[in-house]
């Protein structure tokens, strides 16, 4: 009966009442302390000179703002940011893409094997994998120069230190959309496909006409999350290179913690975590625009 | 004829993609049993020559592997429990009662996810230190106590379970207490094991948070051990080698378990998302 009622104001018993207001209350607190607060903190900490260690908290007006943009090391950061941000994402959905289509067909056996295997390095502790790929690119007990029977000293010459980085990282990451992009592959129909096949759509028409237009919402979806991780990425510096040679492979995110954890400067470094934000959010907002318009992807 | 070649094409390029995300793997726990002097020998051998357990002993004796182990299965475990439980509760609270502010509460829920962590993190550390919370578990299991992405995934599971059936249980007198305890829970048991298989694995990898909040050695958490372990004895390899397959090992063996909820579990979470 009560059923009928269902509108906007039946208060059944004291026991509704009572759990809805504890889980109400509990949700907003850790909201309010967990994030509407913090986000305040580090805004208006921004303007500030803001040292935990020595109990500063000094207006500073612009001059944290103002000290990053001239900041050579900003630049460089932000720029190797983009750089590793976008080869990353490049290859994370140009793999997972031919590696669903490849596992879609049906000439492939133990489909499900080769999923399960692609998606064990992503669910793997990143901090102990970026160690395992740390000795892969020593110089001195190093498979991979072994591999390739090469000389090359993968972390401390500048010019392979980011490439490195990004091999562990698309390494690391591929399955993830191999697994998204497939499970999109099941959830479409499959007449569609096998009309394609009797008309005489050959493996790449299918690929582009059918599977990259129909997949569209996936592939954006790894898109954006693979652009909100990668530019946040900092274990891979960490562990691999330390920003060095030099300050050569510093992503942005290892210069905010660097900032914020080694120098306790945290009104500086909330500042650049700011700028980070925005640069995420526009990168996502540019990201739906592109995909919105033009149609084939 | 066509139709084979391209089919041995396809099998050698998932092939291919096969070992190379398996051999790290296997040349991590290979090399874990050689001693040093075989791992920085001139003439190199995939599989270990004299395999020795030498650097498992010298590892969880004589840098305590075993209890930065127990610590992160500790904080794992505490903090699974916990988000299931907020989780569960939250999305029921949120998809099943009409109250004023609803969509508001579910809207600020979402915003959590949209704001990278590298904004958050320094107020937070800012703000166990004004609580004095700093170096303990508190501090590093609470922050995490409530997870939109939980909340949200659990939403969506009660948004499934039929109003009749609820209504049924409070015509029989069940309060909503027991109805979300005993008849709601046992329910949502699916998308509980995914949230139980993320989140422990998300605990297992957290790094930054647990290594600003603990100061303390005895209380560290596995990787920052190994972290720790590195700079310590960066010339050890097979004691590194020992390390890192110690933390990764147990996920493997986990994923081996439940690689179909694991699969499920990342599939669904964008076909919702």
């Amino acid at each position: 009966m009560q059923g009928h009622h269902r509108g906007k104001k039946v208060l059944r018993n004291s026991s509704e009442v009572a759990l809805r207001s504890i889980a109400v209350f509990l949700m907003s607190v850790f909201f309010l302390l967990f994030f509407a607060v913090p986000i305040g903190i580090a805004f208006i900490g921004s303007f500030h000179q803001w040292n935990p260690l020595k109990q500063q908290f000094d207006f500073l007006g612009m001059r944290n703002w103002n000290r990053i943009f001239a900041n050579g090391l900003f630049w460089h950061s932000m720029k190797n940011t983009f750089v590793f941000a976008m080869i990353a994402v490049f290859f994370r959905v140009i793999l997972g893409l031919i590696l669903a289509h490849v596992l879609h067909s049906k000439l492939i056996k133990h489909k499900s094997v080769y999923r399960t295997l692609y998606y064990l390095p992503t669910i793997t502790p990143m901090v102990a994998v970026a160690f395992v790929w740390k000795f892969i690119f020593d110089p001195r007990i190093g498979l991979l120069n072994r591999l390739l029977n090469s000389d090359i000293n993968w972390l401390y010459d500048g010019r392979y230190a980011l490439a490195a980085m990004l091999i562990l990282t698309i390494w690391k990451d591929f399955g993830y959309a191999v697994v998204i992009l497939l499970g999109g592959l099941y959830s479409l129909p499959t007449e569609c496909f096998e009309a394609a096949e009797i008309d005489g759509a050959n493996s790449w028409q299918r690929f582009t006409r059918l599977t990259l237009p129909l997949l569209r919402p996936m592939v954006l979806f790894v898109i954006i999350v693979s652009l909100i991780s990668y530019f946040q990425a900092y274990i891979p510096v960490m562990v691999l290179t330390q920003g060095g040679p030099g300050t050569q492979t510093y992503l942005v995110t290892y210069l905010i913690y660097k900032e914020a954890f080694s120098k306790y400067n945290f009104g500086y470094a909330s500042a650049l975590s700011f700028i980070v934000f925005v640069f995420i959010a526009i990168l996502t907002a540019v990201t739906f625009k592109i995909s919105g318009k033009n149609v084939p992807f | 004829m066509k139709r084979r070649l391209s089919s041995i094409s396809l099998n050698i390029i998932t092939s291919i993609f096969c070992i190379a995300t398996v051999l790290p793997f296997v040349w991590m726990l290979s090399s874990s049993f050689k001693s040093n002097i075989e791992i920085s020998a001139l003439e190199q051998y995939f599989f270990p020559r004299g395999f020795t357990l030498q650097n498992y002993v010298n590892v969880l004796a004589g840098f305590d592997f075993m209890r930065y182990f127990i610590n992160s299965l500790v904080y794992a475990f505490l903090i699974t429990v916990i988000t299931v439980y907020t989780s569960t509760v939250s999305g029921f609270v949120l998809a099943k009662y009409e109250f004023r502010g609803r969509e508001l509460l579910f809207s600020c829920i979402l915003m959590t996810m949209m704001v990278p962590g590298t904004v958050t993190i320094i107020p937070r550390y800012s703000i166990m230190q004004f609580l004095g919370w700093l170096d303990t578990y508190k501090a590093l299991v609470l922050p995490g106590a409530f997870t939109a992405f939980g909340i949200f995934m659990m939403r969506q599971a009660c948004y499934a379970i039929p109003d009749e059936m609820l209504e049924a249980a409070r015509i029989d007198g069940a309060n909503e207490f027991y109805i979300f305890h005993r008849i709601v829970f046992p329910l949502l048991h699916n998308s509980i094991i995914t949230i139980i298989i993320f989140q422990f694995l998300w605990a297992w990898d957290d790094y930054l948070w647990p290594y600003l909040v603990i100061r303390t050695s005895s209380k560290y958490l596995l990787p920052i051990a190994l972290n720790l372990f590195n700079g310590r004895y960066s010339t050890d390899y097979g004691g590194l080698f020992a390390a890192t397959s110690i933390s990764i090992m147990p996920v493997v063996i986990l994923y081996m378990f439940f690689q179909n909820q694991f699969i499920e579990g990342v599939s669904s979470s964008s076909l919702k998302g």
